[in-house]
């Protein structure tokens, strides 16, 4: 009970107190409604365009899935490359940090002028932003094999794919789901950035819009959608992470008992 | 063919080292772990290495497994020279390199997985394994439910499944206390007698050297070299009352002076 107060009730509650100052505080007029809207104006403007937005948000939802799915393979991907293939790391590894070093938005005017203002460059700067962490942590994972392991595999004739598939891939998984809570939510922010440099819809687009109109209510509308969005698909991240290495936290867990 | 190749001590010969030598690093640095071992294991032996920390037991035995590679001298296994890793092998290490991820019972079927054995088989196999060592029950178990003399069990189930020739024990039983030991080396003697691999096992124990070996070969500290070498002549299945035997204590103490006076 006292866990639900903590983690539930608490929380809730400073939004709700905040919620109300700021509604207090635009009713009383303590500041313009261009700067700062009232929650209930922003509330039943979310309401009326929502069928709208829906339709933005889908398009959003859908090149961040784009960018981040990518992220992951091609993340895994160069990652064992970099372990495991020695000229590919001493030849590529400076670059592929270098690319993490670049502002890598600063390339979507880029990504623009080659492939025009359509749904690839959204995913492909969605994509640049998350596959990094994604990378370098797949990476520390599979580095932190343990000889005896390798041994006793290879003394069991294993093949290299069965070594991959069978031990050092489920072995890094914790990592790899620790980097993808970093990596969705650099996703979001990929793609919306892409939808400010060039775009016909999506919630950037709108937030584009929204600026240019002076229209602060559909900006605070626009920030709802991002909020709820970006929320869902993290949360979507820790699902699978339970699903898939539930046995991670619950060895880790028996581990700090045996320490206490 | 070669005259002395038909006498039974050749033939019977399973595992062969000759004058074998390693060495860590290169030049003025390099660090010599073992030196000059000579050794000849029959089929179906039981032989034990006992030696201090750092002398390269370990080194040797993954070098047998063809894992390590040695800077000098040749590794023979059923008269082939050692070049690459053995597969028919098993080994268990100090740690028990359990996967989380998998139970009890796949934990020994990884085995199974790795060498494309027949699943049905294997799995009756490993049931029988792990009947043998008091875990039948626990086979849908995780690791992490499983006490480290419990895990170290399955390990060896593991290195036992598919029946081959050689086990190479890396001081399985290092992290258990004293009592689970003398436990898990009754347990281990009862794995061993079902199919009388050819078994090589490190330790620093030397009463589990002694209730477990046909032999016991004593290594000096770095550079490791065989100082002294000790047959165990007590029958088969050895007992928890063997222990106390005058004749085991004997053979304690022979060990025990020869570690503490190296030649």
């Amino acid at each position: 009970m006292s866990d639900l107060i903590s983690r539930v009730v608490y929380p809730s509650l400073v939004f709700f107190v905040l919620i109300l100052l700021w509604q207090f505080g635009a009713e009383r007029s303590l500041f313009p409604a261009y700067i700062l809207p009232a929650p209930s104006t922003i509330a039943l403007r979310v309401w009326s365009t929502a069928p709208i937005m829906f339709g933005h948000a889908i398009v959003t939802t859908l090149e961040i899935m784009c960018g981040f799915v990518l992220a992951i393979f091609l993340g895994v991907f160069l990652a064992w490359m970099l372990a495991y293939v020695r000229l590919f790391n001493q030849a590529f590894y400076p670059w592929l940090v270098f690319i993490q070093v670049l502002p890598k938005v600063a390339l979507g005017p880029l990504l623009v002028v080659w492939i025009g203002v359509g749904f690839l460059p959204k995913a492909l700067v969605s994509f640049l932003l998350a596959f990094f962490p994604v990378m370098i942590d797949t990476l520390a994972g599979l580095k932190s094999v343990q000889r005896d392991y390798v041994f006793l595999l290879r003394s069991m004739g294993a093949s290299r794919l069965k070594r991959f598939l069978y031990f050092e891939l489920p072995h890094a998984l914790p990592y790899i789901f620790a980097s993808l809570k970093v990596a969705i939510t650099l996703a979001v922010v990929g793609a919306i950035v892409g939808e400010f440099i060039g775009a016909d819809r999506g919630l950037g687009y709108v937030l584009i819009v929204a600026t240019g109109t002076m229209d602060t209510v559909l900006i605070f509308v626009a920030l709802v959608w991002i909020s709820i969005l970006s929320l869902l698909l993290y949360a979507l991240v820790c699902l699978f992470d339970r699903f898939f290495v539930s046995w991670h936290a619950a060895a880790r867990h028996d581990q700090i008992r045996d320490a206490a | 063919m070669r005259p002395d190749s038909q006498s039974p001590a050749v033939l019977n010969s399973h595992v062969a080292l000759k004058d074998v030598a390693k060495a860590y690093g290169k030049g003025n640095k390099a660090i010599s772990a073992l030196e000059g071992v000579t050794l000849d294991i029959s089929r179906g032996e039981f032989l034990s290495i006992l030696g201090p920390s750092g002398c390269g037991k370990s080194t040797l035995l993954m070098m047998i497994a063809g894992l390590l590679v040695p800077s000098h001298g040749m590794i023979e296994v059923a008269q082939r020279p050692v070049t690459r890793p053995l597969t028919d092998v098993g080994i268990a290490f100090q740690q028990d390199l359990l996967f989380d991820w998998r139970t009890v019972l796949g934990n020994v079927m990884l085995q199974a997985d790795m060498r494309d054995l027949d699943r049905n088989a294997a799995r009756a196999k490993a049931q029988i394994l792990l009947e043998r060592v008091g875990l039948k029950g626990f086979e849908n178990r995780r690791p992490w439910e499983l006490s480290g003399g419990m895990r170290q069990r399955v390990a060896i189930c593991r290195a036992l499944l598919h029946d081959s020739s050689i086990l190479l024990l890396d001081e399985p039983f290092g992290a258990l206390d004293a009592l689970t030991r003398d436990h898990m080396n009754l347990h281990l003697q009862n794995l061993w007698m079902l199919e009388r691999p050819t078994a090589i096992m490190v330790t620093h124990s030397i009463s589990e050297a002694v209730f477990l070996s046909d032999r016991v070969i004593v290594f000096s500290r770095r550079p490791g070299r065989v100082v002294y070498e000790l047959p165990i002549e007590l029958p088969r299945p050895r007992t928890v009352e063997m222990r106390d035997a005058s004749e085991f204590v004997r053979f304690q103490h022979q060990l025990r002076q020869a570690i503490e006076v190296p030649q």
